[in-house]
């Protein structure tokens, strides 16, 4: 379909045509989109089957603080800005006569642009006051832009934000309807997840917008007290966190706070931590790697013990270069096991002799007794046997 | 009394019982090939003002169930009563590359009331309902079967695996059928393992010691925070006692264990609190096990239980694939829990649940050599407790 503007008594109309040029109402979304609507806004296709005059409205008559129906967030408006100064508008904005001004139902960021180039007034198409119910004119919105642009996951979670705050929808028609019109799956748990987005700190939301934050990550954010994740998004934001890294991070966080029962905040201030942001001279990616040690020797002091005294007795024995020694997966079997490779008989005699010397060492003696060690000094008889 | 007239009589005071419980039934979803059976008539009249749905899928049922918020929750407040096809005793599944006792499964129902954060059920069950199998002649008759059959000296069997022995006995009286049936068959006995209280109806009960009732416990913190709609560590060890004075074997559970600050502390108080009260040498069993879980469940109670801490631990994926504490933490809360147990009565029968023999070495300095030696050790444990 296309747009066009027709000369007609001084004001000009819309006329759209599908793809076949025939002549038709106006259609505000795919049908798939309009079939899928809940009752309530079942009448959207047919309201907009009224054609709009198009007006010239000055820009000083519109109420730019009015945002009840604005889903923008961070709004990227380079190439829309470009567009507008290399050809000028090219759809009209909608608008809603309100207390003598006019409301923005559709057009936030055009009417943004146009202000800042200078422009006093603009092509509109206007609903009068009582036309259309606000909810009728929010669902318009969301087509409208949802057709040009898309919107990003803040700005859904804003838009099914207002669908329940302000408009007062039925969760269960939003699941049904209104996740799938932003290509979200129709559940409760979906729905929750935005919802909590919307609800975050600004910043908060900033960062989930720009580092492209998964749902799965979002849940997990929302977990956390308002004072919490403010004191944690520039400890974040000083990292170079991918999806993975940045969930391994937030559990990590979360499970050793539970276990200590200590606040977030008190956690990422803590001396080893701050250490190593502070060091300007470390990259992102640096920072990460080292936090990530440090979190997991706290996360997992046992493991981090037997690690190191693994080392150590391993350190002890001297291996020859080529030669590793490992044990069981996680300590839990008693097993050791030696990993060499060799190209020529010679280098192999060379392992093997090494190999052999290991018996007479009293570490490697203790590495392989280790554990039956330990279980002999506590020896329990057990009535069982 | 048969099977049909002892149900009628205790239809009369269901919904009495049903009103004193810590969980409602919000909704009786009703399997058409179920509704004649004489089992579900009577349990319908056990709870009067239940609203009722006749189903003609259950899979639809099932399948629609899984798409809200929180299925699992949902499916503890709904009732289905159903036919379960093919067989219903079974080898406890145990686990892969350890050593398990030879215990057998009786699936009388499945799911629970009970809302453990750490119920493998969140994960392991395909029908989110709280759901009854009606066609009760065909499990006593494959129960009948399997014992007539004498494989084994002895079989234990018990029906606590999947959902709780008797906390759903005010709807469902499982128990006060299984009980006067073991009693009097020579090579088997009955488990009822149980987080309730709810002992009551199978206290007057003729079990000629062919029943033992156990208690998985924990430590009053974590029953708090983590065993929802459970009774408390008081209550379990009231009921263990009363069930004492009326000549019950006990086994006690301490499975799943759980490592946290603190957990000594926790654990030897529960070992004392039992102490004061039971007799240990009615004790036939304690197990001990450290929580272990399978990926999955990771995920699905995080979200259904955000402040859950038991994830919290430094545990890691073991030769099974399931999540286990590191072995230095298991082996030493084993060896110090047995040494308590033991300081009470070195006679006490103490078990692993499915651990590896390093871990049986590590904990009592020797192990089974097999699964097979572990279940003879306990037929060998009847023979000279009964």
């Amino acid at each position: 379909m296309k747009y066009e503007q027709l000369e007609g008594g001084g004001s000009l109309c819309l006329r759209i045509e599908t793809k076949n040029g025939e002549e038709t109402k106006p259609q505000v979304g795919e049908k798939s989109f309009a079939s899928s609507l809940p009752p309530q806004t079942s009448n959207v296709t047919t309201g907009m089957a009224d054609m709009k005059m198009i007006q010239e409205i000055p820009l000083h008559q519109i109420d730019l603080l009015d945002e009840t129906f604005s889903v923008n967030f961070m709004p990227d408006l380079r190439s829309l800005r470009s567009s507008i100064r290399e050809i000028g508008l090219i759809q009209p904005v909608l608008l809603r006569k309100r207390k003598g001004a006019f409301q923005i139902i559709c057009g936030f960021r055009r009417i943004s642009i146009l202000r800042e180039l200078g422009n006093d007034k603009l092509p509109a198409m206007v609903f009068e006051e009582r036309e259309r119910d606000d909810l009728h004119l929010f669902i318009v919105c969301l087509h409208e832009n949802m057709m040009a642009r898309g919107f990003h996951a803040v700005e859904k979670a804003i838009a099914l934000e207002k669908l329940i705050d302000y408009f007062d929808v039925d969760r269960s028609v939003i699941i049904q309807s209104y996740l799938p019109l932003f290509s979200l799956e129709p559940n409760e748990k979906i729905l929750s997840t935005y919802l909590s987005l919307a609800r975050m700190e600004e910043d908060t939301r900033r960062y989930v917008l720009r580092e492209e934050v998964s749902r799965s990550n979002i849940r997990i954010l929302s977990a956390l007290a308002p004072d919490d994740r403010i004191a944690l998004i520039p400890f974040l934001s000083s990292l170079k966190l991918g999806e993975n890294r940045l969930r391994e991070v937030l559990t990590i966080l979360d499970e050793i706070c539970r276990r200590d029962r200590v606040g977030l905040k008190e956690m990422i201030h803590r001396t080893e931590i701050q250490a190593i942001l502070s060091r300007e001279e470390l990259t992102p990616v640096q920072k990460t790697e080292r936090l990530k040690r440090v979190l997991m020797d706290l996360r997992y002091p046992k493991m981090k013990t037997l690690e190191e005294g693994f080392e150590k007795m391993r350190k002890a024995l001297h291996l020859p270069a080529g030669v590793s020694l490992n044990h069981s997966p996680y300590f839990e079997g008693r097993e050791l096991e030696i990993d060499f490779q060799f190209q020529s008989m010679e280098e192999y005699r060379s392992f093997v002799s090494s190999l052999s010397s290991l018996a007479d060492k009293k570490e490697f003696e203790e590495m392989i007794q280790g554990s039956r060690i330990r279980s002999t000094k506590f020896e329990i008889r057990n009535n069982l046997k | 009394m048969d099977l049909k007239g002892r149900f009628a009589r205790y239809s009369e005071f269901g919904f009495y019982l049903n009103c004193m419980l810590p969980f409602r039934i919000e909704k009786i979803y009703l399997d058409e090939k179920a509704e004649k059976d004489w089992v579900t008539q009577s349990l319908l009249r056990s709870l009067p003002g239940v609203p009722v749905e006749r189903v003609e899928d259950k899979r639809n049922l099932i399948k629609q169930s899984l798409h809200i918020a929180d299925p699992i929750g949902m499916g503890k407040r709904n009732l289905l009563v159903t036919h379960f096809y093919g067989r219903r005793l079974k080898p406890c599944p145990g686990t892969s590359r350890h050593i398990c006792c030879g215990y057998h499964v009786i699936n009388a129902v499945t799911n629970c009331t009970m809302d453990c954060s750490y119920c493998v059920l969140q994960g392991y069950l395909n029908n989110p309902f709280l759901t009854f199998y009606s066609n009760w002649d065909d499990l006593l008759r494959e129960i009948e079967d399997f014992l007539s059959m004498k494989r084994n000296p002895l079989s234990r069997l018990g029906t606590g695996e999947l959902s709780d022995s008797l906390a759903l006995e005010s709807i469902f009286p499982v128990s006060q059928f299984l009980i006067p049936f073991f009693a009097g068959r020579e090579n088997g006995l009955l488990e009822l393992k149980t987080k309730s209280a709810m002992v009551d109806p199978i206290l007057h009960l003729d079990h000629r010691g062919k029943t033992i009732v156990s208690w998985s416990l924990n430590p009053p913190g974590v029953i708090r925070e983590e065993e929802r709609n459970t009774a408390s560590l008081e209550e379990r060890i009231g009921a263990a006692e009363q069930c004492q004075r009326k000549g019950y074997p006990l086994g006690f559970h301490f499975d799943p264990m759980f490592d946290y600050p603190g957990w000594e502390e926790g654990y030897r108080e529960v070992v004392q609190s039992i102490f004061e009260r039971i007799d240990p040498k009615g004790v036939i069993w304690i197990s001990l096990g450290g929580f272990r879980y399978p990926p999955k469940l990771r995920a699905i109670a995080k979200d259904r239980f955000p402040d859950t801490r038991i994830f919290s631990g430094e545990l890691f994926p073991g030769r099974d694939g399931k999540f286990r504490y590191l072995k230095e933490i298991r082996t030493e809360m084993y060896r110090k829990m047995v040494e308590w147990l033991r300081e009470v009565d070195s006679g006490l029968f103490i078990y692993l649940c499915m651990e590896s023999r390093e871990v049986w070495e590590d904990a009592f300095g020797w192990a089974p050599e097999n699964s097979s030696h572990l279940n003879y050790l306990f037929e060998e444990r009847v023979k000279r407790f009964l």
